[in-house]
C-alpha cells in the first residue's frame, strides 16, 4: 500500500512434497520437493495486475511489488476488480505435518504384491504415492488475515492388462486421504477398476447402433458434470454464453439430482478453508432436487455480472446417492452401456457431445454382456441430465469427491 | 539469466548425478468482450538434482539458487536414493549408458522487449477490430501467453548444457448465436519465440480473423456429419495429433514397458508404405522445429527418432534407463517441465513426413467424405485407439468441398488407420501451441502434411 496501491492482497505459501514412484511394476524414484511462493495482486485506479514468484528475499519481494504496480498501471480499468472485505482473523489446519515414510513404502509394496497376485495379467504402468504438506498465509489491505495448514496423502495408479498379444485400454484410478491406514487397493474405485481391466484384454463392438441407457460410473461422471458446472462459472456467465444465466431457482437438471460443494465436509479428506479471493470457505448446495441454488461466481464474476458471489471456490463435490441398488439399475436396462471412462471431445457450447466408451461394458436384457471397444456414445449433456432414470444406492468416496452411479436414458450408442 | 556454469559443484558428485538449474517465466493476458480478465506474470525457478544408484533414483529440489541450496539438494537426492536402495535391492548393479555432450543455445528475441501496456494495447487493437467488423458475434476472447524455459545442466557423465527456449502464443475464440444456441470456433497463432517474435503488428492478423469468422459463419449453418467409417482428409492439425497422441505415445519406451501395443509390433509393417513418422529433435528440412531440443535433461545429445520408416516400425523413444533395459542407445527424449520435475520420456516434434500430393488432388479424389481441419483435443491409449474432437470440417461431395459440419469426433485404432493412408500432401505445417500431459505438462511440437485415410466419424 505504501508503494501506491489502492487495494492489494498477497498469499505466501510454503510446503513440501515427498513422492514414491513405481514405473512398469518396479520401484523407481523417491522425490522430495521443497517450495515456497509469494503471489501478489494490486488494484490501482480500478486497474489490476498479478505477479507471482517462488522467491521470498526482501529484494525479490520489492521487485514483485514494483512489477505488480507497473502491471496494474498498464492495464485497463474495470469497476468489478475488488478484494474481500474485512473478516475476523482465523487459522485452520488439517492432517499431519510429516509423512510416515516407511509406512508409505510398505503400503506401496503391499499394493504391488496384491495387484501382482490378484491380477496377474495387469501391468502397473505407473503408481505414485505422495504426501504433500504446507501452509498458506492470506492477507489483504482490508485487514483480512487467514492461515491454512494441511497435510494429506494422494495415491494414483495407471494400468494396462495384457495376455499374449491382447491388450486392454489403459485405465487409471486414485484417491486422497489424511492417513494411509488402509491398503491402497481399498481406496476409491481401485480394486474394481483393476478387476475390470483384466476383463478388457478381449473386447467386442456393440452389435448395432441403438438409442438406449448408459450407466455412468462414479469414475466417469465428472466428464459430464463439468459441462454443467462450467455453465455456472465466471467465464461463461461473463462472456454471456452460459445456458443457465436466466434459470436461478428453476429446474436445470432432473429432480432426482442434488449436487453439493462441501470443502469443509468431514467426509472428504480434500477440501480447503479459504477461497482464492479471500473469504472463509463454506459448504453449499449447487443444485437441490434439480433446482439451481447458486451460480459459482468469484468476487470478480459477481461484480461483473451483478449476480451473487458463491461462498466457496467450487470443487469438493458430493452428489447425493439414490435408493436403487446398482444391480437393479443394470437389470432395468434393455440395451445400454456401463460407462467407466469417456474419451470425448470437448462438448459444444450447446452441450452436444460424442466420444469413445473406454473400459466399458455392453448391457442387454438386464445383464452385463461383454467388454466393449471402438464404441461411440453421443447425445446432448443438457438433455441427458433431464433424463436421469436412477441414482445408485452405492457411492464412491475419492477423498476429494463422492459420487454414485447415474443412469441416463436416450443416449445414442454406435 | 540463470547461472550457465555449474562445474564448481561437480566435486559433490559421487554416483551418477544430474544437477539442473531452471527458471520458467510466464506472461498471461486475457481479454473477454473487451475487458481485461487476466493480467498476470509469474516466475518459478530453482535447482534440482537426480541421483541414480543400483537401479533406483533419488530426486530433490529447492526454490533457492544459493551454494548451500545446491549442496542441500545434492545431499537430499543422495539420501533419497539410499532410502530406496535399503528397501529395494532387486536392481543392484544396473549401470546407465555413459553418454555426454555439450551445447548452448539462447533463442531469446532480438527485438526490443515490450512492456505490459504494449501487450494490452495489442490485444485491444485485435479485439476492437473484431468488435467493429463483426458486431453480430455474441462473445470474443483473445489471449496472449508467453513461456520462457531457461535451463542449465551438469551431469556426472560430463554433459553441460544451457538453453533458453521460448514460446509465444495468441488464442482467439469467437462465439455467435444460432437460433438461441451458441456456436464457437478458436484458432491459435505463434509458436517458437518470445511474444515480440510473433505479435508486433496486430494488423498482420486481420486476414486470419476474417478467415476464422468466415469458417464460424459457415459452421453455424453446418450439418451433422454422417456417422460411420468415412474417407477423410486430416489436415496438419489432426495429422499431427494422430502422430503424437495415437502413435507417438505408444512408442515411448516407458509406455512400451507398461504394456503398450507397439511393443508387439517392432520391425513389422504397421502403416502404409507412404508413411514415415519421425520425432524430430530440433530441426526438420533445415528449419528449426517448434520445440528444439539439442541436449536432453539427462545430458544426452538429442537425435531424430525415426519411429516408422516406409510403414515399418523401427524405433522407440528412450531415456537412459529405458535404453539400458532395451540394450540400445538413448535418443535424447528425457525432458522435465519445471525445476522441481524429474525428466520423463517425452516427444519433441512429432510428424509424418510430407508426401507428393497436393491438397486439391486429395480433395478431388474423394466422392463422399470429409475434409477435417482442426482438432479441439485428443486422447489415445495403450492400444492406439484414439479419439479427437473436430471443431471445424467440411463435407466432400463428388470431389468438391460442400457444407461445413457441426462439432464432431473422430476415432479409430491408429495402427489400422495408418494402413489406410493412400495420399500425403507435400506441404508441412506445425501447430502453434501443442502441449502434452504425462504426469507433467510440457510444450511439444506436432504437425504434418495433410493425410488421406479412413476413420470413424461421430454423427448425431
Amino acid at each position: 500500500m505504501k508503494a501506491g496501491a489502492d487495494k492489494a492482497q498477497c498469499i505466501y505459501s510454503s510446503g513440501e512434497k515427498k513422492e514414491l514412484n513405481v514405473d512398469a511394476g518396479e520401484f523407481s524414484l523417491f522425490r522430495t520437493n521443497a517450495n515456497h511462493g509469494f503471489s501478489i495482486m494490486a488494484i490501482k485506479d480500478q486497474k489490476k495486475g498479478s505477479f507471482s514468484i517462488n522467491k521470498i528475499g526482501k529484494d525479490d519481494i520489492d521487485v514483485a511489488i514494483s512489477t505488480v504496480l507497473n502491471m496494474a498501471e498498464s492495464s485497463m480499468p474495470d469497476d468489478a476488480y475488488d478484494i474481500s472485505e474485512y473478516q475476523e482473523a482465523d487459522s485452520f489446519s488439517k492432517g499431519n505435518k510429516e509423512p510416515a515414510l516407511n509406512i508409505m513404502y510398505d503400503r506401496m509394496e503391499e499394493f504391488m504384491e496384491y495387484s501382482a497376485n490378484t491380477f496377474p495379467i495387469t501391468i502397473i504402468e505407473q503408481a505414485i504415492l505422495d504426501f504433500s504438506s504446507g501452509t498458506n498465509y492470506y492477507r489483504n489491505s482490508n485487514g483480512v488475515s487467514f492461515d491454512e495448514t494441511e497435510g494429506s496423502y494422494s495415491f494414483s495408479v495407471m494400468f494396462t492388462s495384457k495376455e499374449g498379444k491382447d491388450i486392454s485400454s489403459f485405465n487409471s484410478a486414485g484417491f486422497s486421504s489424511l492417513d494411509i491406514d488402509l491398503p491402497l487397493h481399498k481406496g476409491g474405485s481401485i480394486n474394481r477398476l483393476l478387476e475390470e481391466s483384466a476383463a478388457h484384454v478381449r473386447t467386442r463392438t456393440v452389435p448395432n447402433k441403438f438409442t438406449g441407457d448408459i450407466i455412468v460410473t462414479p469414475d466417469c461422471i465428472m466428464s459430464f458434470i463439468g459441462f454443467i458446472l462450467g455453465n455456472l462459472s465466471d467465464f461463461r456467465l461473463i462472456a454471456g454464453t452460459s445456458l443457465f444465466r436466466e434459470l436461478m431457482n428453476q429446474q436445470i437438471v432432473h429432480e432426482s439430482l442434488s449436487i453439493h460443494s462441501k470443502p469443509l465436509s468431514d467426509n472428504l479428506s480434500g477440501g480447503y478453508f479459504i477461497t482464492s479471493d479471500g473469504y472463509k470457505a463454506e459448504d453449499l448446495t449447487i443444485i437441490e432436487n434439480g433446482i439451481l441454488q447458486t451460480f459459482l461466481l468469484s468476487l470478480y464474476g459477481s461484480n461483473k455480472t451483478g449476480l451473487q458471489r458463491v461462498s466457496n471456490s467450487g470443487g469438493s463435490l458430493i452428489i447425493d446417492h439414490g435408493k436403487t441398488p446398482l444391480k437393479d439399475m443394470i437389470q432395468s436396462v434393455n440395451k445400454g452401456v456401463l460407462l467407466s471412462r469417456f474419451s470425448g471431445g470437448s462438448p459444444s457450447d450447446n452441450g452436444d457431445f460424442s466420444g469413445v466408451a473406454k473400459n466399458s461394458f455392453y448391457i442387454e436384457n438386464g445383464k452385463v454382456q461383454y467388454p466393449i471397444s471402438e464404441t461411440m456414445v453421443s447425445g446432448n449433456i443438457v438433455d441427458m441430465f433431464q433424463k436421469v432414470k436412477h441414482l445408485s444406492k452405492e457411492e464412491v468416496n475419492f477423498g476429494d469427491e463422492i459420487f454414485p452411479w447415474i443412469q441416463f436414458e436416450g443416449i445414442t450408442v454406435s | 539469466m540463470i547461472n550457465k556454469d555449474l562445474n564448481k559443484y561437480s566435486s559433490h558428485f559421487s554416483v551418477y548425478t544430474e544437477l539442473r538449474i531452471q527458471e520458467n517465466r510466464n506472461n498471461h493476458i486475457s481479454m473477454v468482450n473487451g475487458d481485461v480478465m487476466g493480467n498476470s506474470v509469474s516466475s518459478s525457478s530453482g535447482v534440482s538434482s537426480r541421483v541414480y544408484n543400483d537401479g533406483n533414483w533419488g530426486f530433490s529440489s529447492s526454490p533457492d539458487f544459493t551454494d548451500s541450496a545446491v549442496e542441500y539438494v545434492l545431499k537430499n537426492a543422495s539420501d533419497n536414493v539410499l532410502f530406496m536402495n535399503k528397501r529395494n535391492k532387486e536392481q543392484c548393479g544396473f549401470i546407465l549408458p555413459d553418454i555426454s555432450g555439450h551445447h548452448e543455445i539462447d533463442l531469446s528475441t532480438q527485438h526490443v522487449r515490450n512492456d505490459q501496456k504494449q501487450w494490452i494495447d495489442f490485444l485491444r487493437n485485435i479485439d476492437d477490430y473484431i468488435a467493429k467488423k463483426y458486431s453480430f458475434l455474441s462473445s470474443r476472447t483473445v489471449v496472449l501467453s508467453g513461456l520462457d524455459m531457461e535451463k542449465s545442466l551438469l551431469t556426472s557423465a560430463g554433459s553441460t548444457s544451457y538453453s533458453m527456449t521460448p514460446r509465444g502464443i495468441m488464442y482467439i475464440s469467437l462465439t455467435m448465436d444460432n437460433n438461441g444456441e451458441p456456436v464457437d470456433l478458436m484458432d491459435v497463432f505463434g509458436g517458437l519465440g518470445q511474444l515480440e517474435d510473433h505479435f508486433l503488428d496486430p494488423s498482420h492478423f486481420y486476414s486470419d480473423i476474417d478467415i476464422l469468422v468466415e469458417h464460424l459463419q459457415k459452421k453455424s449453418n453446418g450439418v451433422y456429419a454422417d456417422a460411420g467409417l468415412k474417407e477423410v482428409i486430416l489436415d496438419a492439425d489432426l495429422a499431427g495429433i494422430l502422430a503424437h497422441e495415437a502413435i507417438g505415445h505408444t512408442t515411448e519406451a516407458d509406455l512400451v514397458l507398461g504394456g503398450s501395443v507397439a511393443g508387439e509390433f517392432m520391425g513389422e509393417q504397421v502403416a502404409s508404405e507412404l508413411v514415415t513418422l519421425v520425432d524430430y529433435a530440433n530441426t526438420m528440412n533445415k528449419q528449426v522445429c517448434p520445440v528444439p531440443v539439442y541436449i536432453d535433461d539427462e545430458g544426452t545429445p538429442s537425435e531424430d527418432t525415426v519411429i516408422i520408416d516406409d510403414g515399418s516400425l523401427k524405433s522407440f523413444m528412450h531415456n537412459k534407463d529405458s535404453a539400458r533395459h532395451f540394450n540400445t542407445k538413448p535418443t535424447g527424449n528425457a525432458r522435465a517441465y519445471a525445476f522441481s520435475d524429474e525428466p520423463l520420456i517425452r516427444m519433441r516434434n512429432t510428424a509424418i513426413q510430407p508426401g507428393t500430393s497436393t491438397l486439391e488432388e486429395m480433395i478431388s479424389s474423394i466422392d463422399d467424405g470429409y475434409y477435417l481441419m482442426k482438432s479441439s483435443n485428443g486422447q489415445a491409449d495403450s492400444t492406439s485407439e484414439f479419439m479427437f474432437g473436430v471443431p471445424l470440417g467440411y463435407e466432400i461431395k463428388g470431389g468438391k468441398l460442400g457444407n461445413a459440419i457441426k462439432d464432431t469426433t473422430i476415432s479409430g485404432v491408429a495402427f489400422d488407420v495408418l494402413k489406410t493412408i493412400d495420399m500425403i500432401s507435400s506441404d508441412m505445417t506445425w501447430s502453434a501451441g501443442g502441449m502434452c500431459g504425462k504426469k507433467q505438462w510440457i510444450p511439444v511440437g506436432m504437425g504434418g502434411p495433410a493425410i488421406k485415410c479412413k476413420v470413424n466419424i461421430g454423427g448425431r
